[in-house]
């Protein structure tokens, strides 16, 4: 990671404000902007609109106000470039949304051959190296059914890395796990941060979000409340609502 | 559960006969069961006349279709045979043992083949054939089963493709044309009428449920309420009355010779009725699935025709098929409709056998029959969806 690439921003969300049908106001306002190679930990109580803000920025939500543009691209309701998007922004999810007809290594082969176009060999043995990398790969030809959850969640970490993303967002990747799953999908996140991946994370982890976050945001009632290095903002939070935050989950 | 001579005998016992009330009732129910089953059997074997069977064999199997073309159905018969025998082993796959279902569907077409064509005085050059054909699908549905999985599987991805093929061929064949003489739809009859009804809807109303159900869970209100609108129009109107606004309206809004045959047009309301049933069992295929399906598929990029075509639909499609089967095997019961407006049906055949002085009264004999051969479809459908069902379960073919 050269410092010029660590300049340039990866998504620049500005003034995000979102409606859902029924009228409730998810968010009223959020500025962020991540830069390449950053890793921003995302925390706050339920109902803060932590997940929803994160699924906009590949257009699983839309918005009503505001603008956000991701690698250089302003996101607008022409189908084309949300694809484009997509294709460049990775997601895990809480409840790993595995593709359970299919075995682990066409989970993951299925988007590189279909939407880049590439070849299957090629994209099988990138495939199978990067489940070498999660610690997985004896399991390529099991079906995710087979597998425990936190082995379920590193497959599809393997399978949005597949696609050669340029950022990942992370939606509670812990929070459906059983505690002694919660380390090894921490552990390859982690990996992954070190490797220079830009990396948006919503998660309750306070041991991960110190040791990796570059910035911890704290949201709340659909607001931006307080953003700083985890140092500070574990130590010496500068808002009422960070502090009473941290003492509930201490 | 391993269970030892006296394992059953004391259950029966215990659930059974566990006081002396229970004794009573399980004798009584039996000594009914008993009694029926006897009555049932004496009247098949020594009161009932099958004459009336016998001597219309021909117009139950095809109804007027001319006998020196015949040969045609004949051809067509045994290649559905023997896709049926290569489908059938391929779907099983490789194992020693065929599963219960198997050897009770092989024990029960040489029942068909050997008892039944021998009962119904068959000339014995027909029962020879019927009992080839019953010998071919078994053969090559062992053949299948045993070196099916050798095959590559770009080969083995073709095979369903052999279905649609011989449904274009059998249409030929039963038709006419390309060189062969035609024989127009009001000649074919019977059972061949009712398979050709049935099997075209079923056909046809599988990809028109499957787009209606898209259609009304789409986001677009132009598309969803035309679907809605469709779907509940269909489901509110009894069968028999679209059956013969169909043949009225069809003629009526074409101009001559572009609407077609009554048969056709009867084809077609069967096919347009049952896709607005069979869109509602896939819809439900649809509604079980997780939202987080397609959010995947979506924020890997695929666009939504390549998520719904690789990610929803392989697991909506197997949720829904035992309901869309259901449809199906209520579609083939649905076709005997077909007689009240007109059609030489299996049922129709039936009304007009039974109308002919010759077998006044033998309508017992008639209606047996005709449920006989329904339940051998239906059971057919059933087993061959349950044998798909367990096939396209990941988890059960995972083991193999």
């Amino acid at each position: 990671m050269t410092s010029s690439a660590a300049n340039s921003v990866m998504i620049e969300a500005r003034g995000v404000e979102k409606w859902y049908a029924n009228g409730y106001h998810a968010l009223r306002g959020v500025n962020l902007s991540v830069r390449q190679g950053e890793v921003v930990v995302i925390m706050g109580p339920s109902g803060s609109g932590k997940s929803t803000f994160i699924r906009t920025f590949n257009a699983l939500e839309d918005f009503q106000k505001g603008s956000i543009v991701v690698d250089g691209m302003p996101l607008s309701n022409d189908l084309r470039n949300i694809d484009a998007i997509r294709r460049e922004v990775g997601m895990v999810f809480q409840q790993f949304n595995l593709f359970p007809h299919l075995t682990v290594l066409e989970n993951l082969t299925l988007a590189p051959t279909l939407v880049r176009k590439r070849s299957k060999v090629e994209v099988e043995r990138e495939a199978l190296e990067l489940l070498e990398r999660v610690n997985i790969r004896e399991q390529a030809h099991k079906y995710p059914g087979q597998l425990s959850g936190g082995q379920q969640q590193r497959v599809a970490i393997a399978r949005s890395l597949c696609m050669e993303p340029r950022v990942m967002l992370f939606d509670e990747p812990t929070s459906a796990l059983d505690p002694e799953m919660v380390q090894e999908v921490l552990e390859v996140m982690q990996e992954l941060a070190r490797e220079g991946m830009t990396m948006v994370v919503v998660t309750h982890e306070v041991r991960f979000a110190r040791q990796v976050a570059h910035r911890i945001v704290l949201m709340a009632d659909g607001l931006v409340v307080e953003e700083a290095p985890p140092e500070q903002f574990f130590n010496n939070p500068q808002h009422e609502r960070s502090r009473q935050f941290l003492s509930q989950i201490a | 559960m391993t269970s030892t001579p006296q394992a059953p005998l004391a259950r029966l016992r215990r659930e059974l006969f566990a006081t002396p009330l229970d004794g009573l009732i399980t004798l009584g129910l039996v000594g009914f069961l008993l009694a029926v089953a006897a009555a049932l059997l004496r009247w098949v074997f020594f009161q009932a006349e099958w004459a009336v069977i016998q001597a219309n064999t021909t117009l139950f199997a095809v109804g007027r279709y001319p006998i020196e073309q015949q040969w045609r159905l004949w051809l067509l018969t045994t290649l559905l045979a023997a896709a049926t025998g290569l489908s059938w082993g391929l779907l099983r796959g490789p194992s020693r043992r065929w599963p219960v279902n198997d050897q009770l569907a092989a024990g029960i077409l040489i029942v068909l083949a050997v008892v039944g064509s021998w009962a119904l005085k068959l000339a014995p050059a027909i029962q020879l054939r019927w009992c080839g054909i019953a010998a071919l699908m078994l053969a090559v549905r062992w053949a299948a089963g045993r070196w099916g999985h050798t095959w590559p599987m770009g080969l083995r991805r073709l095979v369903p493709l052999i279905w649609p093929l011989l449904y274009l061929l059998g249409m030929v064949l039963i038709s006419g044309g390309l060189g062969l003489m035609q024989v127009p739809p009001s000649e074919w009859g019977g059972l061949l009428l009712t398979l050709l009804e049935a099997s075209f809807a079923i056909l046809l109303c599988f990809p028109l449920g499957i787009l209606l159900a898209l259609g009304r869970r789409s986001d677009l209100p132009l598309l969803r309420w035309g679907s809605v609108v469709y779907i509940e129009f269909i489901r509110g109107a009894p069968l028999i009355t679209l059956l013969f606004l169909g043949q009225n309206i069809l003629g009526f809004l074409l101009p001559g010779g572009l609407a077609p045959d009554r048969v056709w047009r009867a084809a077609w309301v069967l096919t347009f009725f049952a896709a607005a049933y069979v869109a509602e069992a896939v819809r439900s295929g649809l509604a079980a699935l997780p939202a987080g399906q397609l959010e995947a598929a979506r924020s890997l990029g695929l666009p939504m025709h390549q998520a719904l075509i690789h990610v929803v639909l392989p697991q909506a499609l197997r949720i829904a098929l035992p309901a869309t089967v259901g449809q199906f095997i209520t579609l083939l019961q649905d076709t005997t409709l077909l007689s009240l407006i007109g059609l030489l049906d299996l049922l129709g055949t039936a009304r007009t056998v039974m109308a002919n002085p010759e077998f006044l009264g033998k309508n017992a004999e008639v209606y047996l029959v005709l449920a006989v051969l329904f339940w051998c479809c239906c059971a057919a459908l059933g087993l061959g969806s349950r044998a798909l069902e367990s096939r396209l379960n990941p988890l059960t073919t995972a083991k193999a």
